[in-house]
């Protein structure tokens, strides 16, 4: 297929740009296979690149033979265009709404981008499972590293390469495999150091109605205990919602078969409820009433607070079992949405290295991208669609929200800022990178991304964008840091969901300010520490100099 | 009367002491006349707790053991085995502060427990106003003789050179006879004389004749405020208000009204003797009718939102809609853009402005103080926002007295408490929020003020208005809390690191999505708040760590 087949009309003149906090523009509108392009010509205005694959919708109005054209982005920006001209207004919104919905990944601007900057360090090379496994393997050999998804025939969803309790072989992990849903059989998650203590995951127990057992389920997840230590079982459903699974061939993991474990029920919602609560909370966001009840009282009925409260209480559910010395499984139906949400949180509350900028990118492609979270079908679709949502979700910008609630009550704590938040939420609805394409590592292999495709992490692990996004209060704090999951304590992060609506400029300032004291901090400092030692260099020199 | 009679237990050993971001510790609790002190005497720690009764909203103690014990003791054989049960029985006692803290003591001792829940009842809500602490407090760095607040109306007027052609000071309230909650010299249009506001005096509820409070110097406008005309059901006139606010205007085509009630609370307050201007007799003002709350409501809107805040349901709807009921959030907006229309009035459009509510005490002095913040830079620093305050609220004749009797946890029966004050915090750190780098004090200042606006070792906030200050001999008996808060130790700690001075008015966002709960103020005893706290000390003690390396290198490079 050619682009340009889908486009009618490239260019318009004359063409008026209005978007928020920046000043009007008027100049060319261009539109390529991937892009909408306006420049103005003129040296002073910032010209818009927008990649179709960040419109999630569009809408157009005519005043005689005036178009206008609201374009509503993934990342909630919302930019409106005048276009002279009732058929090339027509033209541009049916090219822009059939580019913005291809679904044809190997077409994506991915896999046509060439970085404009030095690759320093190939971001797909980063945070390879097998280093991962080397560190784990420095704390202990109670684990090993399994090739039985090397062909991705038993799981599916799961990366070549997976940590299961060493005397597990890989015949057991077939057959524990064809007992969980989505073959999603139980694998290490978090390792903690203090203790020993482990997080896994996986996907449900396929038990059915007439309670289907599988002895190596039982004995692979009990391999992972101490003797005589109970663990526990984290399942992110209501106990009725993990019932009523029994009918379609799920279910839980029965207290007679793993007496082991204690199972606790937890109620995370999933997919369609938390896409409709994120479509109402950006539509409360946008209002513009003046009301001070309306707010809140839409803000209520969103519910995008309670999702973030009941996903951090979760979260710090399982990493109390293991900080209290109790080893975890979290599961809820498939394990990729829910379960990863609870893993990484609990791994940011437990573990200082995932708090860093590193440790944090670690911690997405582990817990996220090779744990097979489904960011192709989560991502397609952001809060403005009006097709009919499918397999869309915001699972992943909660797990974001979370974190930012963490790091807002424990400012000092993370080496990264809000900022990098912010552009991890852009690029995983829309990227020049191919990090968050496909559904899976098997998606991945097949496309090719690593070789075809430049990673965020690439473009994030430089010099430059490094010092954009640290923290300039950091101070590694070595310790376990427990949120407040009150509902007082949490707040609506404005930085993604106000981001448009309201001008940050002061604040931006405030922040550069506060950048600029400490790096001041840090200058004076050194130039009294290379004063002192002076100093002593000349009091040893010169007896004289001595103070008596 | 002497303090003593009240306390009959002054010293209890023994005391388990429990508060917000603390441990709990063991130490002596004792009772004075105005304070209980708590001294942990455990081994590695000296954790003391110094608070003031006056501080003390309520407190609650539990009487379960009393109960049963009361049903033995109508057997009159029994009273040997009643003896023993209250030595060894304890009660616990919750102290509900002001500050919104809440502390409980476990002491052991039935009739201890009562006794000293019978002193802090008695002693935190004494009515005799000579007898409060400020009176009794000497700090060892400062001296009674020690200069007395920041400024007067005759300096203020002074320096403000601009004011001479047009305005004069009028000392016709120096023995506070015209107007009993005016100070004794107000800026009054140069062409009204003493005898004209003695007549307009008595057209303004409680004497409060429009006097000038806000001379903007871009333009010349200004910002007057003043009562409700008493017109009563018989629309009185008053030719002499007329003339002054015709003065007022002098030349230019119109000035405006900022009535801070609703059309119909104007109309309906003639049946009570007050009133409205009318647009016949003020033809050239035009009234705006800007309804908002006022005494009783806003009390009682505090109480709500302190009671979601200590809500310990963890449900977030709950919170949220708890949050919405108490409509705090809402008089938030309401308080900041009627100052926003104030100040767009006087400063885009280039008009003058009467503002005036019932009384002309609180949501009056509310707007123009706020208004003030938007517009001049020279009320956002630290000196000149306690300026500000001092003129605007202390010598303005807001009744503190009254006003912060109590705060949200009290169960007394509401008098005229209300936390208008309060509201002009929570608004100016709004303001702070939303331009981080334009005021030049901290959140700790509000934080700070909201406290002692409540319950104080200065003398500030006493009384109701300077009448009754000079009664009681403030100046001469007290210390004064704005001099105090810009000693060199405070002013470091008060400051705002980030400041920049900025010229330009600061127009805040009144958009609802805008505005915050002010959580530094009403969630401050929660351990979340006080990690924010602690990153925000990092950064001061930066800058203050730059002023001594800056003053210690000075003599080495000469």
């Amino acid at each position: 297929m050619e682009f340009a087949e889908l486009i009618k009309t490239p260019r318009v003149d004359g063409v008026v740009l209005h978007r928020p906090f920046m000043p009007t523009v008027e100049g060319t509108l261009c539109l390529t296979g991937h892009h909408l392009i306006l420049s103005s010509r003129q040296d002073n205005t910032e010209e818009l690149w927008l990649l179709h694959s960040n419109i999630d919708c569009i809408e157009k109005r005519f005043v005689g033979s005036l178009g206008t054209i609201i374009v509503k982005c993934k990342d909630l920006r919302v930019i409106q265009l005048d276009i002279p001209g009732m058929e090339e207004c027509l033209n541009i919104a049916n090219s822009i709404e059939a580019l913005s919905t291809l679904d044809i990944l190997s077409l994506m601007y991915p896999f046509f981008y060439r970085p404009m900057f030095e690759v320093i360090e190939d971001g797909w090379k980063s945070f390879l499972p097998l280093d991962a496994f080397k560190d784990l393997e420095t704390m202990t050999d109670e684990w090993r590293l399994s090739e039985v998804n090397k062909d991705f025939i038993v799981c599916p969803s799961y990366p070549p390469l997976v940590a299961v309790p060493k005397d597990i072989d890989d015949d057991t992990l077939r057959k524990v495999a064809s007992f969980r849903h989505g073959g999603r059989f139980p694998v290490l998650s978090y390792y903690h150091k203090k203790n020993g203590m482990v997080m896994m995951r996986s996907g449900q127990p396929l038990t059915g109605t007439n309670g289907r057992r599988c002895k190596e389920d039982e004995k692979l997840i009990n391999a992972t205990l101490r003797p005589g230590k109970r663990g526990y079982i984290i399942d992110t459903r209501t106990i009725n919602v993990a019932q009523q699974a029994k009918a379609r061939g799920g279910g839980i993991e029965s207290e007679a078969n793993y007496p082991q474990w204690r199972r606790i029920h937890k109620a995370v919602e999933r997919s369609n409820v938390l896409q409709e609560s994120l479509i109402k909370l950006v539509e409360a966001c946008n209002d513009q009433s003046h009301s001070m009840d309306r707010w809140l009282s839409k803000l209520e009925a969103s519910n995008w607070q309670t999702h973030v409260k009941e996903i951090l209480t979760t979260a710090c559910l399982a990493a109390q079992c293991i900080d209290r010395g109790a080893s975890v499984l979290v599961h809820g139906t498939e394990g990729a949405d829910s379960t990863l949400q609870v893993t990484s949180l609990a791994q940011i509350i437990l573990d200082p290295a995932c708090r860093t900028i590193r440790g944090f990118q670690s911690l997405v492609e582990r817990e996220w991208l090779q744990a097979g979270h489904p960011f192709q079908q989560r991502c397609a679709q952001s809060a403005y669609s009006n097709s009919k949502p499918r397999q869309e979700a915001p699972v992943f910008l909660l797990f974001l929200d979370c974190v930012w609630q963490i790091l807002r009550q424990f400012p000092c704590s993370f080496e990264f800022s809000e900022s990098f938040l912010v552009l991890v939420f852009e690029h995983s609805y829309a990227s020049q990178f191919g990090t968050f394409l496909g559904n899976s590592t098997a998606e991945r292999a097949k496309l090719s991304l690593p070789e075809k495709t430049v990673s965020l992490w690439s473009w994030v692990n430089r010099p430059q964008e490094l010092e954009r996004l640290t923290n300039p209060l950091y101070e590694a704090n070595s310790l376990v840091i427990w949120p407040s999951v009150a509902p007082q304590s949490l707040l609506l992060w404005e930085g993604v969901f106000l981001r448009w609506n309201r001008s940050s400029k002061c604040l931006d300032e405030a922040y550069e300010e506060m950048v600029h004291i400490i790096e001041y901090n840090k200058e004076l400092q050194n130039k009294v520490n290379s004063l002192r030692r002076q100093l002593a260099q000349l009091e040893t020199e010169d007896p004289l100099l001595q103070t008596p | 009367m002497e303090f003593s009679e009240y306390i009959k237990t002054a010293n209890v050993e023994d005391v388990v002491l429990r508060q917000p971001l603390h441990p709990p510790g063991r130490g002596t609790l004792c009772i004075t006349g105005h304070h209980l002190l708590f001294s942990d005497r455990e081994e590695g720690s000296c954790q003391q707790v110094l608070l003031l009764l006056r501080n003390i909203d309520a407190i609650e103690k539990s009487v379960e053991n009393l109960l049963t014990c009361s049903g033995l003791f109508s057997n009159a054989g029994l009273s040997q085995r009643l003896d023993i049960m209250l030595s060894g029985s304890s009660g616990t006692i919750t102290i509900k502060c002001k500050d919104l803290r809440v502390l409980q003591l476990d002491i052991p001792g039935m009739e201890e427990c009562l006794n000293i829940a019978r002193s802090i009842e008695t002693l935190s809500c004494l009515d005799s106003m000579s007898e409060l602490y400020p009176f009794f407090y000497r700090p060892s760095n400062a001296s009674l003789r020690d200069q007395w607040g920041l400024s007067s109306l005759e300096r203020h007027y002074s320096q403000m050179k601009e004011l001479h052609d047009r305005w004069r000071l009028s000392t016709v309230n120096r023995d506070f006879s015209v107007c009993p909650s005016y100070p004794q010299a107000v800026i009054v249009p140069k062409s009204t004389d003493d005898d004209m506001l003695e007549k307009v005096a008595k057209f303004r509820q409680g004497g409060r004749f429009p006097v000038l409070c806000y001379y903007h110097k871009k333009n010349g406008m200004v910002i007057m405020r003043s009562s409700q005309p008493l017109t009563g059901a018989n629309r009185k006139r008053c030719r002499e208000d007329e003339q002054l606010l015709q003065a007022v205007i002098d030349g230019s085509d119109k000035g405006y009204i900022i009535d801070t009630r609703s059309s119909q609370q104007a109309l309906q307050a003639r049946m009570t003797g007050g009133g409205l201007e009318s647009k016949s007799c003020y033809s050239s003002w035009k009234r705006l009718q800007r309804q908002m709350e006022r005494g009783k409501a806003l009390q009682e809107s505090l109480i709500k939102l302190v009671e979601a805040c200590e809500d310990e349901s963890n449900n977030m709807d709950r919170w949220l809609s708890k949050l919405e009921n108490s409509k705090w959030l809402s008089h938030v907006q309401t308080a900041l853009s009627t100052a926003g229309l104030l100040a767009e009035c006087v400063e885009r459009d280039g008009h003058s402005v009467l503002v005036h509510g019932s009384e002309g005490t609180d949501s009056t002095l509310l707007i123009s103080t706020l208004a003030q913040l938007i517009m001049d830079p020279s009320c956002r620093t630290l000196e000149g926002f306690l300026t500000l305050l001092e003129r605007e609220w202390v010598q303005a004749g807001h009744p503190f007295q009254q006003r912060c009797a109590h705060s949200a946890h009290s169960h007394a029966r509401l008098q005229q408490e209300s936390p208008v004050f309060l509201l002009l915090l929570d608004c100016v750190w709004q303001l702070w929020r939303q331009f981080p780098l334009a005021l030049g004090f901290s959140e700790a200042l509000l934080l700070r003020l909201a406290t002692e606006a409540y319950a104080s070792d200065y003398g500030t906030f006493l009384g109701n208005n300077q009448q009754e200050r000079c009664a009681l001999g403030v100046k001469e008996n007290t210390h004064c809390l704005f001099q105090a808060l810009l000693r060199p130790r405070e002013r470091d700690c008060y400051s705002n690191p980030l400041y920049e001075h900025t010229e330009l008015a600061i127009w805040p966002s009144v958009h609802p999505q805008s505005l915050q709960l002010w959580r530094g103020f009403f969630l401050r005893w929660t351990p979340q708040t006080h990690h924010l706290e602690e990153a925000q000390e990092e950064i001061r003690n930066m800058v203050i760590e730059w002023g001594k390396l800056a003053l210690s290198s000075c003599p080495a490079s000469t």
